[in-house]
């Protein structure tokens, strides 16, 4: 696979505070690798450091291989930001084009993006005039105009609703699909297991776990029984394998590494036994259990 | 994801390089674009120095040819002083910069267009104030005085228009306004901008060589009157120039993303 990104070492300090502690992070063409951690853990400085706002300080960044602070580098590169204030006089048209010039392509690029994005419609309108949904959309149409072969999200969609998220990333997934390669920060967990093809979960500027959403579930080998019971608490507790068992209404909640151990006992002893069902972890606790208090 | 060693674009994707002169052009128009349909911002930096052009040239002006040059180099710096940098720290507020300086476009011309836009605002300073002069009988400069002392105050204002873009990348919108307007007016006050020095205690005549817009209006003047050498104010405004491209540049460096 074709790397768009790759930052190897870095390091990065404000005065004492140490922000990056030795960061090695890869994307991919066609790959949408999500930045997951708490406020404080780094996202925002390495961001910073490979759309070329920071100086580096120590380590390696190549995006296509060149400098994020080169020209052409930047050229291959298209910003999405957490909230951007547009110019309260510029219209959503003259603001893709701006960026396509930007870009160094040519004007009449703008009409396909703002069709693909649903913009057309919007396109003769005051940019500050539109919903959030409508300026993540202009903000990404922004970034896409100029054809980037990396997207970087900076939290892309905080606020937004539900169908504005879902047209957002499904506009993303699509460009993904087209050899995009995506770097997308998030606090929103369950959601970039959505649309994430990796997960890195950083925290105190170190990567803490890397992998597919469903891999690092999988480090979590924990499974939640539940069920109705006609049997005892104590018994239930007392059942090999079942590490804690608690009640919540008419179900019974039981912890287990050994899921089908326990169930064989169950459905054995317990005639009464009911509206089975077995929980794996989500992705949320995974990443609680790695350790970043997301 | 197999850490293949293969680096660099998908086949078939290269291209040239960015056009600046492009990016220019829309950006400029951009800002432009931003006047016409913004235009209180155009009217109020237009009306308020030329209402008081008319104020004390029908105090002075008679006595005075030369107000159209000292007053014209107010109302000229008080655009170009105020507007980029103003500008420019309104961009850095809402994000609006960032999102040029991700871009493959140095930010010079981001900065070079915003002071070419205020240009037409400088040109309809002077206008106005010509037209208020001639209305008022006080107007002797001809066409091609006029002409000369619009380029030279234009010319003049780029080193006024640099120390207004470092205030702006340091400071808020509201804090950019109070710094430039806090040096302003008293330096066009003490440089005889406002008030003719002539018509002013001496102490004024003594201070006003040590501050940069009275040499650029003894330079306005001199467009429309005989007057003594001009280099020497000349060169006190390239040095101003190389004093505030510096200022603005570390201002940038230091300034947070």
């Amino acid at each position: 696979m074709t790397t768009v990104l790759d930052v190897q070492g870095v390091r990065h300090r404000y005065g004492g505070t140490v922000a990056l502690d030795g960061v090695d992070l890869r994307v991919g063409a066609g790959e949408c690798v999500a930045l997951l951690g708490p406020n404080g853990a780094g996202k925002t400085t390495l961001v910073n450091l490979v759309v070329g706002l920071l100086a580096r300080q120590a380590g390696t960044i190549a995006i296509v291989g060149g400098d994020p602070r080169a020209a052409a580098s930047r050229r291959e590169l298209g910003v999405v930001q957490q909230s951007l204030g547009f110019p309260t006089t510029l219209k959503v048209r003259e603001l893709v084009v701006g960026a396509a010039v930007r870009a160094g392509r040519p004007r009449s690029a703008a009409g396909p993006v703002l069709a693909e994005l649903g913009l057309a419609e919007l396109a003769g309108r005051r940019a500050v005039k539109l919903s959030g949904g409508q300026r993540q959309r202009l903000q990404l149409a922004m970034a896409l105009v100029g054809d980037p072969a990396l997207l970087v999200l900076d939290e892309p969609t905080v606020g937004l609703d539900v169908a504005a998220r879902r047209s957002f990333w499904g506009i993303v997934a699509a460009r993904c699909a087209r050899g995009v390669g995506v770097l997308v920060t998030t606090h929103l967990i369950e959601e970039s297991a959505g649309v994430a093809d990796r997960v890195v979960v950083v925290d105190k500027g170190r990567v803490l776990a890397s992998g597919t959403p469903d891999e690092l579930v999988a480090v979590l080998p924990d499974r939640t029984i539940v069920a109705t019971s006609s049997l005892e608490d104590s018994v239930l507790a007392g059942v090999p394998g079942v590490l804690s068992m608690t009640r919540e209404g008419r179900w019974v909640r039981l912890r287990t590494r050994e899921p089908e151990a326990v169930l064989r006992v169950l459905l054995a002893a317990d005639p009464g036994l009911g509206d089975l069902r077995v929980e794996q972890a989500g992705l949320e606790e995974a990443v609680v259990s790695i350790g970043a208090g997301v | 994801m197999s850490a293949s060693g293969v680096v660099g674009r998908p086949v078939g994707r290269e291209r040239g390089p960015v056009g600046l002169g492009r990016v220019f052009v829309v950006e400029l128009v951009d800002d432009l674009r931003g006047i016409v349909r913004e235009p209180t911002a155009l009217f109020f930096s237009i009306v308020m120095p030329v209402g008081f052009f008319v104020l004390f040239v029908s105090m002075f002006g008679r006595q005075n040819s030369g107000m159209l040059a000292t007053f014209g180099t107010f109302g000229v710096l008080a655009v170009t002083l105020m507007n980029p940098g103003m500008g420019v720290a309104k961009d850095r507020e809402r994000g609006w910069l960032r999102a040029k300086q991700v871009s493959a476009v140095p930010v010079w011309v981001t900065l070079a267009a915003k002071v070419a836009a205020s240009f037409p605002y400088a040109v309809g300073v002077l206008v106005a104030m010509a037209a208020a002069a001639a209305a008022t009988g006080s107007l002797s400069a001809t066409p091609w005085q006029m002409a000369r002392l619009v380029v030279v105050l234009l010319l003049g204002a780029f080193p006024f228009a640099l120390l207004g873009l470092a205030v702006g990348f340091r400071a808020s919108t509201n804090a950019a306004a109070a710094i430039l307007n806090a040096l302003l007016m008293p330096s066009a006050i003490f440089s005889g901008l406002w008030m003719p020095l002539a018509f002013l205690p001496a102490f004024f005549s003594h201070v006003a060589p040590f501050l940069p817009p009275y040499h650029l209006a003894q330079l306005a003047l001199a467009q429309l009157q005989p007057g003594d050498g001009v280099l020497g104010h000349a060169l006190v405004l390239v040095a101003m120039t190389v004093v505030s491209a510096g200022l603005a540049g570390l201002s940038y460096r230091s300034a947070r993303p």
